[in-house]
């Protein structure tokens, strides 16, 4: 099967916030070219390291985002690297990079004589800001960003500081959204003829995951707080992560009418194991509604689930939700994932041969009828490509040999 | 320049954020995008919040508004054979047709893709829902909390003292419709190309897991389970949210590597604390990281948050204030990228709305509509788009078809 984006060649300077962009036009089945510096890129120095081996060929992080791209070095600070680039960037159809702003343009490779060189050429570049405007010149990273955009003021305990999730979630959203606008510059071209630049910014990009709680603030006056395990809704705060048996699960009383079937369920559910009370089954389920319930409501109802949960498996009671259509998942760990047999099932997992040996990924990221979709590639050794790159370009062995004496790749 | 999906008409089933926030991307494009819904089923977010006596009812819902601008709306009630009959037409008609119902809904009504596929070789259509159109967990109903729950995302987030928390907004609905998006753009590209349609099937909890596989390697690779560990970095130090003056107000302050460090440190006025040469290396600084963050929490403590991070960052010293969402209304940046777009509501009034965070050089997103009331479009889009006869569309009114 074909790719979505197979003929699309992208040259991919990104640095870890822009992994995942090349990475998803690379399972789409575009060409995707990661160029580094002669040095590699820093990824390749974090640990974790692939069986605790220091080597720039294990770097964990490197290895996950970075699958379905070729690798090339070149070095951009030498004239000669640049010149090298203009020439791919003639025969690419995109470009993505996560330099500061200006950065690309210091060098002569901003958009203006990418876009003289290739007018055809879409140039995506992911900053924590944007381009322009009075905070363009801001430094950013994963935490800052997502603290400047709402969401981690409302992620976490109120007795403790705000909360970000531990891997950085700003550049898988950042990174789709690139993506998103990579392939919404191919469809104008379709139409114009004409590339152009993509500005992606990392903190608008984590607005939205508020699910338009930030826009709603006009109308609702909600600043936004953070309840831990616990969920603010209307009148009261009403847990969703439960401790069970052995672990947690994730559970709500809220959710409108759509929930209520599986309140039922569960209801019932207990009742089977003798843990309903009286008053839980005589709840009139037609007329609940989550936002008008008081406090007192609200934990009275939660102390009967919460007693049921602690005398349960995450796996007992996910097992019993998919069954019985129970709105309820455990707060899975990768053991979990791994094992689980919906994802088994899917043939969701792949094992990827590299020089190193055999490493299971998470595989596609969606299925398609008629395009392939996922990993086409291990993430490229250091400099592995670089000879049948620049091949393209006209440059024999030997130019090669010379290119990297001189250290330009 | 022209809008690049202007002439694009997306059918849309579904509700939610997971499926509606993807097709926004084409709305604010140029692209017509149509809402089938039915007051029978009406989407949960026009009933989440809702109370009895609320102003404008199923309209009145502040949260389907906000997701939903830019779209029309067509009601039909799929529970009568006719108003299939009617949702058929409009899918072969459409350009594309998205769908986030649960799976096996879209086939009860024969509006699924191997259905609808026959009448139309080229058709484009995405479904998204939870754990994927196939498996033996394919049924199982869980909201974006749960997805968020079952791709590992809670079990990163929080505090290694306490239990796991979900990153605010359930962040698989947030994954999601970006992936969507991107599918769908991906297929519409193809389409354009090579004349091939396609069904794409977008498991929520697989696409989590994707973004996490740096998580999953670690696990299979070396068997190790990353765990939540607050705002903390495994690589660096100070990387953390300090307290500022004021009720509930901080700083988010990261330290990439020594010159950040020394810049920091400048900052801070060279205290006697913060100069000492054990603290000069990452590995210096991630061995006494309590002490570094007791330190810098007191010195942050008495400031004011926003004036911190200006002060900060002119410095070259990464770090912005904890926003909430009344600050985002203030912020100059956003502002500047035109983030939030005013819209006039039926119910609500005027009110913003927002767009997503790409801004193409040759056209801007435009936010031109208010979400669209249950069935505000349902005479024009089938009369006006679809063609449907007058006396036609008043024989399927006068039988309950359009509610």
């Amino acid at each position: 099967m074909r790719g979505d984006l197979d003929g699309v060649r992208v040259l991919d300077l990104t640095r870890e916030p822009g992994f995942f962009a090349g990475k998803l036009l690379g399972d789409l089945g575009a060409d995707v070219v990661k160029i580094e510096p002669p040095g590699g890129d820093p990824a390749r120095r974090r640990p974790p390291f692939w069986g605790g081996v220091v080597d720039p060929e294990r770097s964990l992080l490197w290895l996950a985002l970075n699958t379905s791209k070729r690798g090339i070095t070149l070095d951009l600070d030498r004239p000669r690297g640049r010149a090298l680039f203009l020439d791919l960037a003639g025969h690419a159809d995109v470009v993505l990079e996560t330099e500061a702003p200006g950065g690309m343009a210091s060098r002569g490779l901003g958009w203006l004589a990418l876009q003289a060189q290739n007018p055809r050429l879409v140039h995506c570049a992911i900053t924590p800001f944007g381009q322009d405007g009075p905070r363009a010149g801001w430094r950013g990273s994963d935490l800052t960003v997502v603290a400047a955009s709402g969401n981690l003021y409302s992620t976490g305990d109120p007795d403790r500081a705000p909360v970000r999730c531990t891997l950085p979630v700003s550049y898988y959203h950042g990174g789709i959204e690139a993506a998103v606008g990579v392939v919404f510059g191919l469809v104008a071209r379709e139409q114009t003829g004409a590339g152009q630049h993509v500005d992606v910014a990392l903190q608008e990009a984590m607005v939205m995951p508020n699910i338009g709680t930030a826009a709603m603030f006009k109308m609702t006056g909600n600043r936004g707080s953070r309840a831990g395990a616990f969920m603010r809704q209307e009148k009261s705060v009403a847990r969703e992560i439960w401790p069970c048996r052995d672990g947690f699960v994730s559970f709500a009383l809220r959710g409108g009418a759509a929930r209520i079937p599986g309140l039922v369920a569960m209801v019932r559910y207990m009742d089977e194991h003798g843990m309903a009370s009286p008053a839980l089954k005589a709840m009139d389920w037609k007329t609940y509604n989550h936002n008008l319930l008081t406090q007192d409501e609200v934990d009275a109802l939660s102390r009967e689930f919460a007693a049921f949960f602690a005398t349960k498996t995450t796996t007992e009671l996910y097992h019993a939700a998919c069954e019985r259509n129970l709105m309820l998942a455990p707060i899975n760990t990768p053991r979990e994932i791994t094992a689980s047999v919906q994802l088994a099932a899917r043939e969701f997992f792949v094992d990827v041969a590299t020089t190193r040996g055999t490493l299971r990924y998470p595989g596609a990221f969606a299925r398609s009828t008629a395009a392939r979709i996922g990993i086409a590639r291990p993430a490229p050794r250091l400099g592995e490509h670089t000879a049948e790159v620049l091949a393209d370009l006209g440059l024999g062995a030997a130019d090669v040999e010379r290119l990297r004496a001189e250290g330009v790749v | 320049m022209t809008d690049v999906f202007a002439g694009t008409t997306i059918l849309e089933f579904g509700g939610g954020a997971a499926g509606p926030v993807a097709t926004r991307y084409f709305a604010d494009h140029g692209a017509t995008v149509i809402r089938v819904e039915s007051r029978q089923r009406p989407d949960f977010l026009r009933t989440l919040r809702l109370t009895p006596g609320a102003p404008g009812g199923l309209d009145g819902a502040h949260h389907f508004a906000v997701l939903n601008a830019n779209k029309l709306s067509v009601a039909l009630n799929l529970s009568k054979p006719e108003g299939v009959a009617v949702a058929r037409q409009l899918a072969l008609w459409a350009d594309a047709v998205a769908e986030n119902f649960a799976p096996g809904a879209m086939a009860k009504w024969g509006l699924d893709y191997a259905s609808l596929v026959k009448d139309r070789a080229d058709l484009v259509m995405i479904s998204t829902c939870l754990n994927g159109q196939t498996g033996p967990e394919r049924h199982y109903p869980g909201f974006g909390g749960q997805g968020s729950a079952l791709a590992g995302f809670n079990h990163l987030t929080g505090w290694p003292d306490r239990e796991p928390v979900g990153p605010f907004g359930t962040i698989t609905d947030s994954l999601s419709p970006r992936f969507a998006a991107l599918l769908l753009a991906g297929a519409l590209f193809r389409r354009r190309r090579t004349g091939e349609g396609q069904h794409i099937d977008l498991s929520q909890v697989e696409g989590g897991i994707v973004c996490l596989t740096e998580s999953i390697l670690t696990y299979t690779a070396n068997g190790e389970v990353l765990t939540r560990m607050g705002n903390r970095s495994r690589h660096e130090a100070p990387h953390g949210v300090f307290p500022c003056a004021g009720k509930d107000r901080w700083i988010a302050i990261v330290v990439h590597d020594d010159d950040d460090w020394r810049r920091l440190v400048r900052v801070l006025g060279d205290p006697a604390w913060a100069t000492a040469p054990s603290l000069a290396t990452p590995a210096g600084r991630l061995t006494q990281v309590d002490e570094v963050e007791k330190c810098l929490g007191e010195w942050t403590s008495t400031q004011d948050a926003g004036a911190l991070a200006e002060h900060l960052q002119a410095a070259g010293v990464d770090a912005t204030a904890v926003a909430d969402f009344a600050d985002l209304h203030e912020d100059p940046q956003l502002a500047h990228r035109g983030h939030f777009q005013s819209v006039e509501h039926a119910v609500l009034g005027r009110h913003p709305a927002e767009t997503h965070a790409i801004r193409f050089s040759a056209t801007a997103p435009r936010i031109h509509s208010a979400a669209p009331r249950l069935g505000e479009h349902t005479e024009h889009v089938l009369q006006r788009l679809l063609g449907m006869p007058a006396d036609e569309y008043a024989r399927l009114a006068a039988a309950g078809i359009f509610e």
